[in-house]
């Protein structure tokens, strides 16, 4: 087992469980969305109701904070017609207004009859008038017959106010002014759709009053007092539906109305309404359809973040994924690479070796045994020479390590050269060459030779023996100087041209059974690159390859 | 090169701060509206002391020095209320009062040295009028309390010696006040229905009053003193049967007017000299663009000139004598200085300086108060006076309107720590005397009768507008500010004119009307019906009250607001003041709200915080 650690690992199973486990982390995601989504849509469902009512008491709060009190500032003078105006402006502003009961009040100490009294504290209604709607929306008065019984149940209203008003009276305390929260309790009578309220008097008055009321005393001037009663209509409140999208139908419903319909889809909440309308609630009910498709409205951005959030997460997976298989080829290169490299020296170096061991053991060589173990020696020495030569050089040019030393050359005697060694290697070898109108130029020779041996030794390489042939070809183009290498070989598969460049990548074929690390091309591209130019292939496979070489041309 | 360029810049700060030198320094608030620190000089009947009022521990006490400045002694230790009220009762003694709130009005006597000191009243929570206010015959003090009825005054003699209180005439009801002699004989009231005044006279004490004339309240009959040379003739100011008050001759036993003393055709004749030593007139009052006299006698003809030649470039005022009226307490002042209070010697022809009574106030800082005069719509021509910053040229300058008081009084030319302190801080000051003001003749008065939400405030506007027209005054940045009915007009201003106003200032502004007549206390029922005549009838004109309260019409304010209030003000409910400022703030107005608690102890802080906290309102919105 201890082989396979160090093996390069390629597991699918896991990169199935991988997507399998990301594609139900969406499915959960997603339908927790959903839950979650609904919950909060049924949450608010129960608590913007709030909103609702806000809104809908806004102009009745307006109405108990700015218009009834404004009946103060008129410091008990109102009388018929200007009451008659003031109810016309209550019902232009305020349609939930049914009626206005207006109470023209008089307080004194003086001993009447049908009065309100205690003590010497007389308070009794000058005149009662009632004010209706009529069907423009204005007021229209009429006053009220003399009343003959002040306990009588139309004058409930003024019989509560008086004696709050009278009680408040006979405690008041003239180191303690009257504050503000006292108002409510003392000056507002709310009952069930009714509001009554009576001008506040000045702090002076209050203790005028008390003295009417414990004091005996000489009969008082009249004072006025203004009790002004409004009958509401909690129909004609308006309601405003704040969240259509929660609340479906909205209704104003006595507060002991229980919904009959037992149609489980429909959700339905109340809220009580406050102040006058406190035997009242807000009736709030929607269809389950009404709410899904709010639920769905809220979800799809939600739906849209988690998509957004697995595709990124794929992605970067992919990335990952593709990264490996650059890394995994790489790998196998150079397993390869270090296979084919132990091949080479392997055989120079049993060769040497059996050549020694012949050597050692024979009792005496002839010349002809000493000449031929002597070349086998140098021949093989060469050929490690040459491999360490190689590797080293890849190595310098690709960590830029070497310079560029040029020098201008003779490029028909540079070529003549280069040939004349080749003939005399392989005498099988046919090689044509022309230079064109091409003398010289100037160019490192080290490394153009290097390109013309790795070129030439291809061809030779990869040609079958009886069609051993290059022709190089010199010319000139747009500046750059064009060496073409073409040959009649085995040619390459056109899948395979581009990877021919690649290191250590062997085309495996019969051909290629030994000898060859893969570096030779890759070598020859460094170098070109290096020297700023650039190397491209064109081949049919067993027709012939022509390798074109485009150098910078510098005289 | 460097050293030259700072050697610059050091000539270009102090020519800078030169020129700054130039607009008048600025003077702190508190030197403003500090309290002076000698005030109500009097002299002793026989000449030999001089007393006057100075705070001691912050309230108000009275102290007595000799005629040269020796001898300083603080004769009274009150330390909770101020004396605001003394009176030499003879050449030893003392008396003065203390206004306690809780429990009412009481009377002191303590001799000139600080000892023996006494109460002499106090008779628990009610009001206290003096009769003869400066003059004590014979250790007799007369005073009128409402102590049998709150609802009107009984005419009382205290002997300040025993402190006995013994009624000298008792109120049918109707009296609103007496009217003494010289020799304490109370001679003369005044009886009202509230709406008709009627004069009464008798000859001597114990007889009955005889009506001698009745009048409404819109004309008045004033009496000055009574004339030595024929019994039962008094010189009174009167406007019956003409339209600005005239100094005149009336004979109680005829109720005729015999003769007509002195009379302006432009101005009522608003006071009168008149010296009891021998029943003479000394000369006639009256105030066009400032106050002016007509000497009716050679010898205070020659005294006045006198003192005038003595004190140049400044008015003179005598405020005191002593009982043989050789020696004066003589008061200067001008539109820019508080003045000064001097000893005058007429046997020795001698000027001594006795106090100055604000000196942190440099005169060539202060501005000039100038009369002018423009006309309305209506033709009427309206007078006014207008503040302009010193150092600053009249053209384009932030604007305060100061709508006076009343609205029956009028804004007088002299010392206005309150208009000095706003042109200290470079505003233009313009105060109207608009129709209904005080002092320029009955039908002028008469013509701001129930328009004090209308034509009243028109003629304020049409003064605003005609100071834009003069280009005097920036139409961008005018500012209206006002206390009591003036703050009623910075509020009506503030709704009714929105374009006009930058922002306003209202310091106990009547925001209801409807609470300002219903603020008549039930002891002056009787004046109920003059206030409808004046303000309005709540009921029959409950239309045109509304539309004139600001209170009603919170909605169309839009401007910045500034608003004072008094926790206890009869004239304006703090609980609608309230109310008010509630809707406003609802309606995101900017809005100052200052409530002052009037405390005795901390008033003079309560006021300098005031302005202080107007002083930064102003600037905020005037862009200064």
């Amino acid at each position: 087992m201890p082989k396979a650690r160090f093996q390069y690992r390629r597991n699918s199973a896991l990169n199935v469980i991988f997507l399998l486990l990301i594609t139900l982390s969406f499915i959960g995601a997603m339908f927790l969305a959903h839950r979650l989504t609904d919950k909060y849509v049924e949450n608010e469902f129960n608590q913007r109701k709030i909103d609702v009512l806000e809104e809908t008491l806004k102009p009745y709060n307006e109405f108990f904070q700015k218009k009834v009190p404004e009946i103060s500032f008129y410091q008990g003078y109102l009388d018929s017609s200007s009451s008659l105006k003031y109810a016309d402006s209550v019902f232009q502003e305020y349609t939930f207004v049914k009626g206005v009961e207006f109470y023209d009040t008089e307080i004194s100490n003086h001993p009447i009859q049908k009065a309100f009294r205690i003590n010497h504290f007389s308070m009794n209604p000058k005149a009662v008038y009632d004010y209706k709607r009529n069907k423009q929306g204005s007021a229209v008065s009429s006053q009220r017959k003399k009343t003959t019984n002040t306990a009588s149940s139309t004058m409930e209203e003024f019989n509560h106010m008086a004696v709050k008003f009278a009680l408040y009276i006979e405690s008041v305390d003239s180191e303690k002014p009257l504050q503000s929260a006292d108002f409510i309790s003392i000056f507002y009578h709310v009952t069930h759709n009714r509001i009554t309220y009576m001008n506040i008097p000045r702090d002076e008055d209050m203790q005028t009053f008390k003295a009417l009321m414990l004091k005996e005393q000489a009969l008082s001037p009249v004072f006025q007092q203004d009790i002004v009663s409004f009958i509401l209509d909690p129909e004609k409140l308006i309601i405003k539906n704040t969240n259509k999208e929660l609340y479906q139908y909205i209704h104003i419903t006595p507060i002991v109305y229980e919904s009959l319909i037992t149609d489980p889809d429909i959700l339905s909440t109340d809220l009580p309404l406050t102040g006058a309308f406190a035997d009242y609630k807000l009736h709030f009910s929607s269809s389950r359809s009404h709410l899904n498709k709010e639920i769905n409205h809220r979800l799809i951005p939600v739906a849209f973040a988690i998509v957004l959030i697995f595709s990124v997460l794929l992605f970067i997976a992919y990335l990952i994924y593709s990264n490996l298989n650059v890394n995994r080829k790489m790998f196998s290169l150079q397993y390869n690479f270090i296979n084919n490299l132990t091949h080479e020296f392997k055989t120079p170096v049993s060769v040497i070796k059996i050549a020694g061991n012949n050597i050692k053991s024979a009792k005496e060589l002839s010349d002809r045994e000493r000449f031929h173990y002597g070349k086998i020696l140098d021949e093989e020495a060469d050929k490690l020479n040459d491999l360490m030569n190689k590797l080293l050089s890849f190595t310098q040019i690709e960590n830029h390590s070497i310079t560029i030393k040029k020098e201008k050359i003779d490029l028909l005697v540079f070529i003549q050269n280069m040939v004349d060694a080749y003939q005399i290697k392989y005498p099988d070898f046919k090689i044509t060459h022309s230079t064109g109108s091409v003398t010289s130029f100037k160019t490192d020779p080290v490394l153009l030779s290097s390109i013309f041996q790795n070129l030439m030794d291809n061809a030779y390489k990869y040609s079958l023996p009886q069609k051993k042939v290059l022709n190089i070809k010199v010319y000139l183009e747009k500046g750059n100087i064009v060496f073409k290498f073409i040959d009649q070989g085995i040619g390459i598969a056109k899948a395979e041209s581009e990877n021919v460049f690649k290191k250590f990548y062997r085309i495996q074929s019969q051909y290629n059974q030994q000898g060859s690390v893969g570096l030779g091309l890759a070598f020859c591209k460094e170098l070109v690159n290096f020297m700023s130019g650039s190397i491209a292939l064109k081949s049919k496979q067993g027709e012939g390859s022509e390798f074109t070489v485009v150098l910078p041309f510098e005289l | 090169m460097k050293i030259k360029i700072i050697y610059g810049l050091v000539w270009l700060l102090l020519f800078a701060s030169c020129a700054q030198d130039k607009k008048a320094q600025r003077i702190p608030l508190e030197d403003f509206f500090k309290n002076p620190k000698k005030t109500a000089f009097q002299l002793s009947p026989d000449g030999q002391y001089i007393s006057f009022l100075q705070p001691y521990k912050n309230q108000m006490n009275v102290y007595v020095q000799k005629l040269d400045g020796s001898k300083i002694t603080r004769i009274s230790s009150e330390l909770n209320y101020s004396i605001s009220y003394y009176v030499w009762g003879n050449n030893d003694e003392i008396v003065y009062l203390k206004n306690n709130d809780e429990k009412g009005p009481s009377l002191y006597v303590v001799n000139k040295k600080g000892e023996k000191f006494r109460p002499l009243f106090s008779e628990g929570k009610l009001r206290l009028k003096f009769i003869t206010p400066y003059r004590i015959i014979e250790n007799q003090l007369l005073i009128a309390i409402n102590k049998r009825d709150s609802t009107f005054f009984d005419a009382y003699r205290l002997n300040i010696r025993t402190g006995e209180l013994k009624l000298a005439e008792k109120n049918p009801g109707n009296i609103s006040h007496w009217i003494a002699d010289e020799d304490g004989q109370i001679k003369l009231a005044v009886a009202t229905d509230g709406v008709n005044e009627t004069l009464l006279y008798r000859s001597k004490e114990r007889q009955p009053f005889k009506p001698v004339v009745t009048n409404s309240f819109k004309t008045k009959i004033a009496p000055i003193g009574f004339s030595s040379s024929n019994e039962g003739v008094i010189y009174a100011l009167s406007n019956q049967h003409r339209d600005k008050m005239a100094l005149v001759e009336i004979n109680c036993v005829t109720g005729k007017e015999e003769k007509l003393i002195y009379s302006n055709d432009s101005v009522d004749v608003s006071e009168a000299g008149y010296s009891p030593l021998n029943h003479r007139l000394l000369y006639a009052g009256y105030e066009t663009w400032k106050k002016k006299r007509f000497y009716l006698d050679d010898s205070i003809r020659n005294l006045y000139q006198h003192l005038e030649k003595l004190l140049p470039n400044t008015e003179v005022q005598i405020t005191g004598n002593d009982g043989a009226e050789k020696k004066f307490i003589v008061k200067t002042f001008t539109d820019r200085s508080p003045g000064t209070y001097y000893l005058y010697d007429l046997a020795k022809g001698k000027l001594t300086k006795l106090s100055e009574i604000n000196p942190s106030l440099p005169q060539n800082a202060m501005c000039e108060m100038k009369p002018i005069y423009f006309k309305t719509k209506d033709h009427r021509t309206i007078n006014g006076y207008l503040t302009l910053p010193l150092g600053f040229k009249a053209e384009n300058l932030p604007l305060i309107v100061i709508p006076h008081g009343g609205p029956t009084s009028r804004a007088s030319w002299g010392f206005n720590s309150e208009v000095q302190f706003f042109a200290n801080r470079g505003y233009a000051v313009f105060q109207p005397n608009y129709r209904g003001s005080k002092g320029y003749g009955k039908s002028f008065w008469i013509a701001g009768f129930q328009k004090w939400g209308s034509n009243i405030q028109d003629d304020i506007t049409a003064g605003v507008k005609w100071l834009i027209t003069e280009k005097i005054a920036d139409k961008n940045r005018v500012a209206i500010y006002g206390t009591g009915f003036g703050g009623f007009s910075a509020l009506h201003g503030l709704c009714f004119q929105p374009d006009l106003y930058r922002c306003g200032a209202s310091q106990s502004g009547f925001v209801n009307l409807f609470t300002y007549i219903k603020a008549v206390p039930p002891y002056f029922k009787p004046m109920l019906r003059m206030y409808y005549e004046m303000v309005g009838n709540p009921e029959q004109q409950m239309d045109y009250l509304r539309a004139v309260s600001p209170v009603f019409h919170t909605d169309k304010i839009v401007a910045p607001l500034f608003i004072a209030q008094d926790l206890k003000d009869p004239r304006a409910n703090i609980n609608e003041t309230n109310q008010f400022v509630k809707e406003l703030k609802n309606r995101k107005i900017p809005i100052t709200y200052l409530i002052r608690e009037n405390d005795q102890l901390n008033n003079l802080e309560e006021q300098m915080n005031f302005y202080r906290q107007l002083e930064v309102f102003l600037s905020d919105n005037l862009n200064k």
